[in-house]
């Protein structure tokens, strides 16, 4: 066995330890101790999907000393990798992004507790990527709900502390009902490892048993983690969680926190039901249409939101509408173009909330829409960077969201009977985006002066901040690289998605 | 229907009537303080769930003694690790959940989560 | 020559960048004189060496390149044809002109620097627009178009500019998301994306499909026609006209409309094929929406009483004149919208930016303000008026051969009632240019009596102390002080005034040219 062959492992633990550190250290130490361990991840992950690309297949590494199908497994092939590495990614740069703001929003004493729930979101998510294990994955979804609820309310103001509330509640809810579907699928089938699992449920269908269990169960893992990844309509909880949280929070609760549960779905899907099996339940159906309508209800009610954050939050929901459609479709293209627009959402997300933070320092930290006039002049790597954000979101060519709806739209295509919806569902969904991230656009370049708002006189150049217009410059990078040079990206995809299941 | 079946299988069912009382209690109960309970109640159903289905009539708990090692012997141990693993999960969130919940009632002095929504608002923040 | 065909393109749009890199919130202008010239250098210097380059890079032969791969089968590819050239030639040099022109002109709108950063970041994108090979390059140039034409639109800042430009945006992408839908049929049912004459469409592989398959030409028409001006997504065009700057409602006009029939005649001539579409419904209802935008924008265009917004009318009108050439399917009705192409950008962009120079010099927006504005400003009214000549089509200006061409397309191409029904619709349309546009000229020149009137009070006036009349005059009269356009204004306006009359008396290259355009893809 190769030593690469240890990394998923170790990372996860890393990640694990990195946090209970982070709380006996200083909140200096803490950072710096936190940022190296990301990028240390990092690096192990780049060494995995190189591995993996090289062997060309995936190869199952076994937790402690009891074999399949008693014992635990962690399994990786070139999707896995590829994910932890884009994930760190994402996460390094929010934490960048957001270093600032979390030094002026929380207090001296609590910041290396916010260290602490990094690191176990991070090895949380590294976990649900790599697991073979069903409960294995349940338990690290609380624990990515817990580190999620922790980064919310960790700014301590009574709206902060009610939005995590709700968003406990909506996610024990969620997992109330994982664990129930999880525990009727183990009653079934006998074992908790994915793939013996399969192996079960192909049995079950070809001889047409237990159909009905089956398909409850396939629908309470579904409904549960959409509801915990804010699928419409239980997306109520997301405008005020990513709204008032600390800025590196909403920008990794909306890029990564619900991305771990959506791999997870497209975990259950491939490797532990078998997409035959699911496609022919009638569940994906469900997911197309909550999927369609969060593309249009989310949309909407962006263009009604005159808080930016919140606006950019309600912009989520429709961005994970998007996702459940591509599921919805039932083909494999479909899951491709889901998967490429979790990277695709998840790069311009982050940077529109740290961009559209970068904003609100130049215009008396106002949320209000009308304050961030003529903002983009006064701090233009935000500017620049929200621009860029806002045409990826649009789906203008060049960057990434441009290549997520042409899969999505030529995924929709091989199917019979959801052509027309997704097609009206991707066009209106476009020009919502385009009506009120275009409208923000023009805002924030509109002179202050000539639309008589007094506003802030703060410049911020780019001198003044370089760490966050690095940050905001890598973030059009990774955006343009995804819109540029996608092709190797879906190719890697698809390849990892053959060995996934 | 076969209400036959429903009988035979009585534990089932009633861990299945227990779990739709603790999730509607989690989601339509506006007392913070019994959506935490609702919450308990929605994961100890499912624990009874899963210790029925590791349960063999007749069997004991896979403890050895007198060195008999036969597997008709024991239950099966694996839903009674699940069972364990889950506690210590719904008892780390009931945790936290109550941390929450007290922070809540010292600014907003109720526990009803409507409530402290409009007083929120009030505050218009 | 491959990759030096990028060189026109990114020219333009890396200077235009660095241009707006250091505009800040406060920019009113460079007030300073020398900073204005030296913007004014660059921006000519960087223009003229791009519009040479691309000129040369569209006459050096038939060149292509492909850039990148965008996604799996979908190059970045740039290919040089008689289109080409044709859209090239026109817009650069309507584009150069435009630019001497409002050199002058932006003086009095400030923010020079933004507006000319932008003016040339758009060049740049337009002659990667008529560079393109094939769909996809076309629909992200087509895209940035929209994009970097929208900060024109809305250069003043006010509300009404920014309402104005969310419109033009939002229309835009609308057509632009019927064209992408489109473009997806197109890329499943075709042999490739790639430009050819003729088109590229599979036929045994669209059997069966044809419904779905004309239905997604009907929407990339409907789409792309947004950029044209054509009925039912024409109404962007009256709302950004008036509050564009006029050197911006020129080139909106006269260029980046025709942007969105050179999108037309990709789709339609080189990647379906004029066959697919002819005697089925969509040539019905292409033929309809142009004949009827082509009647309403006139009748709109007759009832306006804001000069920009008329024109803006006129061009809804005219614009369709070319749709409609192209929607009979005939080589001769091709060949007059392609005629109308050429002719109507430098006829509209005459116009506009006399429109322009009324209000530069006297404020004047408004129809009737204008009455004997001919005496004041001679020089103009007659660059206006040769261009309303042409564009009402008489003989021998231009306007009258591009008609007679899609008149004589209409009645040879087979088309039934539209045959005959087309070309009356156009020659009821010519009477209401006619209309719209001379009784401007007639009013400039010949004030009506209420004006002569006027006038004598004042001469009678002027027997008794003359400081009196002087003192009336100026009260009442809103002409006065008003001068003859400056000569920066002046001559990039003769000049298209004089290229829309000589066009039509020598336009025998231009017909040989287009012509051959017509028989290759048909």
């Amino acid at each position: 066995m190769e030593f690469v062959q240890n990394f998923p492992f170790l990372t996860i633990i890393m990640a694990l330890f990195s946090g209970p550190l982070c709380s006996v250290l200083k909140s200096k130490a803490a950072k710096w101790v936190n940022t190296i361990s990301i990028a240390l991840i990092l690096v192990m992950s780049v060494a995995v999907l190189l591995f993996t690309l090289q062997t060309g297949e995936a190869y199952v590494y076994q937790m402690g000393h009891f074999s399949a199908p008693w014992g635990n497994e962690i399994r990786v092939g070139v999707l896995e990798a590829f994910m932890a590495v884009f994930f760190c990614v994402v996460m390094l740069l929010c934490m960048l992004g957001g270093r600032k703001e979390l030094a002026e929003e929380v207090e001296e004493t609590k910041q290396n507790l916010y260290y602490v729930m990094i690191g176990l979101l991070l090895s949380s998510l590294l976990a649900l990527i790599y697991t073979n294990d069903l409960f294995t994955a349940y338990v690290f979804v609380e624990i990515n709900t817990i580190s999620a609820c922790g980064l919310i309310m960790i700014r301590q103001n009574g709206r902060a502390i009610e939005a995590a509330t709700r968003y406990m509640i909506m996610s024990l809810l969620g997992s109330g009902l994982l664990l129930m579907g999880i525990c009727y699928l183990y009653d079934l089938t006998g074992h908790l490892l994915m793939s013996n699992i399969k192996e079960q449920v192909a049995v079950l269908a070809e001889t047409g048993e237990y159909h009905i269990p089956l398909l409850i169960s396939i629908t309470l893992m579904s409904v549960g983690l959409a509801i915990k990844s804010a699928l419409f309509p239980f997306h109520s909880w997301v405008p005020d969680a990513y709204g008032y949280s600390t800025l590196s929070s909403s920008a990794i609760l909306s890029s990564l926190v619900s991305k771990g549960y959506i791999f997870l779905v497209v975990k259950i899907f491939y490797r532990v039901i078998g997409f035959d099996v699911i496609r022919e339940s009638k569940v994906i159906n469900v997911l197309f249409v909550f999927g369609v309508m969060g593309m249009i209800f989310g949309s909407l009610s962006a263009i009604r939101e005159s808080n930016i954050r919140r606006m950019i939050a309600w912009s989520s929901v429709a961005q994970i509408g998007y996702i459940y459609m591509g599921f919805g479709l039932g083909t494999t293209a479909g899951i491709i173009a889901s998967l490429f627009h979790i990277l695709s959402h998840a790069a311009t997300k982050s940077m529109l909330f740290v961009s559209a933070s970068g904003l609100m320092d130049v215009s008396n930290h106002d949320t209000d829409f009308f304050a961030l006039t003529g903002s983009g002049y006064r701090n233009k790597a935000a500017g620049v960077a929200f621009t860029a954000g806002s045409l990826s979101m649009v789906g203008i060519p060049l960057f990434s969201g441009f290549i997520s709806k042409v899969l999505f739209a030529s995924a929709a295509y091989d199917t019979s009977g959801k052509l027309i919806p997704a097609m009206i569902a991707l066009a209106l969904s476009t020009l919502l985006n385009a009506i009120y991230f275009m409208k923000t656009v023009i805002r924030i370049y509109t002179p202050a002066h000539r639309a008589n708002i007094e506003t802030d006189s703060r410049v911020i150049t780019v001198k003044e901040q370089p760490q966050k217009a690095v940050v905001l410059a890598l973030f059009v990078v990774l955006n343009l690289i995804l819109g540029l040079f996608s092709e190797p990206i879906v190719n890697m995809l698809t390849q990892g998605l053959e060995m996934f299941g | 229907m076969n209400f036959a079946n429903l009988l035979d299988n009585y534990e089932e069912a009633v861990a299945m009537i227990l779990f739709v009382i603790g999730f509607s209690n989690l989601l339509l109960q506006p007392n913070l303080i019994k959506k935490i309970i609702g919450m308990n109640i929605m994961d100890t159903a499912i624990y009874l769930f899963l210790a029925l289905k590791g349960y063999i009539e007749g069997h004991k708990a896979p403890i050895v003694t007198d060195g008999v090692q036969s597997v008709d012997a024991y239950i099966n141990p694996i839903p009674s690790g699940l069972v364990l693993t889950g506690i210590v999960v719904s008892v780390s969130v009931s945790a936290l959940m109550l941390s929450l919940t007290i922070r809540l009632y010292r600014r907003y002095h109720t526990l009803n989560l409507d409530e402290i929504s409009t007083q929120i608002k009030k505050e218009g923040m | 020559m491959g990759i030096w065909i990028l060189i026109p393109v990114f020219l333009p749009v890396i200077a235009g960048v660095l241009l707006l890199l250091p505009v800040k919130q406060e920019d009113v202008g460079d007030s300073s004189k020398e900073s204005l010239t030296r913007l004014h250098t660059v921006t000519a210097a960087v223009l003229i060496v791009s519009a040479v380059l691309a000129l040369l890079a569209a006459w050096s032969g038939d060149n292509t390149y492909t850039w990148f791969e965008l996604m799996e089968g979908i190059p970045i590819y740039f290919q040089v044809d008689d289109v080409s050239r044709l859209f090239v030639t026109v817009f650069s040099i309507a584009w150069v002109l435009v630019c001497f022109y409002a050199f002058t002109y932006m003086e009095h709108e400030g923010k020079e620097r933004r507006f000319f950063g932008f003016y040339l970041i758009v060049y740049g994108v337009l002659v990667a627009l008529c560079f393109s090979g094939n769909l996809v390059t076309m629909y992200l140039f087509y895209e940035l178009m929209t994009l970097t034409s929208m900060p024109m639109v809305l250069h003043s800042g006010t509300r009404e500019s920014i309402m104005a430009a969310l419109k033009y945006l939002f229309y835009s992408m609308c057509g632009a998301y019927l064209g992408l839908f489109a473009i997806f049929f197109l890329y499943k049912y075709c042999d490739s994306i790639t430009f050819t004459a003729g088109g590229t469409l599979n036929l045994a592989l669209a059997q069966g499909h044809t419904g779905i398959l004309l239905a997604a030409v009907m929407a990339a028409l409907i789409g792309f026609g947004a950029k044209a001006g054509m009925f039912p997504l024409h109404a962007w065009l009256p709302t950004a006209h008036p509050v564009a700057p006029a050197p911006a409602s020129a080139v909106l006009s006269g260029i980046i409309a025709k942007a969105g029939v050179l999108s037309i005649v990709r789709v339609v001539f080189y990647i379906v094929g004029a066959d697919f579409i002819r005697s089925t419904w969509v040539q019905t209802a292409w033929m309809t929406l142009s004949l009827l935008t082509v009647f309403m924008g006139s009748m709109l265009a007759f009832r306006e009483k804001v000069v920009k917004k008329r024109l803006a009318y006129s061009t809804v009108s005219q614009v369709s004149y070319i749709l409609f050439g192209l929607s009979v399917l005939s080589p001769t009705g091709m060949e007059g919208a392609l005629l109308h192409v050429v002719f109507h950008a430098f006829i509209k962009c005459a116009l506009f930016l006399t429109a322009g120079i009324f209000i530069y010099r006297a404020g004047l927006s408004e129809v009737d303000q204008l009455e004997g504005i001919g005496k004041k400003m001679p020089k103009t009214l007659w660059c206006f008026t040769f261009a309303s000549l042409a564009l009402v089509g008489i003989p021998p200006a231009s306007g009258f051969i591009s008609k007679w061409y899609l008149a004589q397309g209409a009645l040879e191409a087979n088309v039934g009632v539209f045959g005959w029904a087309g070309p009356a619709v156009l020659l009821l349309s010519a009477l209401l240019t006619a209309g719209y546009l001379l009784s401007i000229v007639t009013n400039g020149f010949f004030p009506k009596v209420k004006s002569n009137a006027h006038v004598a009070i004042a001469a009678e006036n002027a027997a008794s102390p003359e400081t009196d009349a002087v003192q009336t005059q100026a009260e009442t009269d809103p002409l006065s002080g008003v001068t003859e356009a400056p000569l920066g204004m002046l001559i990039p306006l003769a000049i298209f005034a004089a290229l829309s009359i000589l066009l039509g008396v020598f336009p025998n290259p231009l017909i040989q040219f287009v012509s051959k355009i017509a028989t290759a893809v048909m």
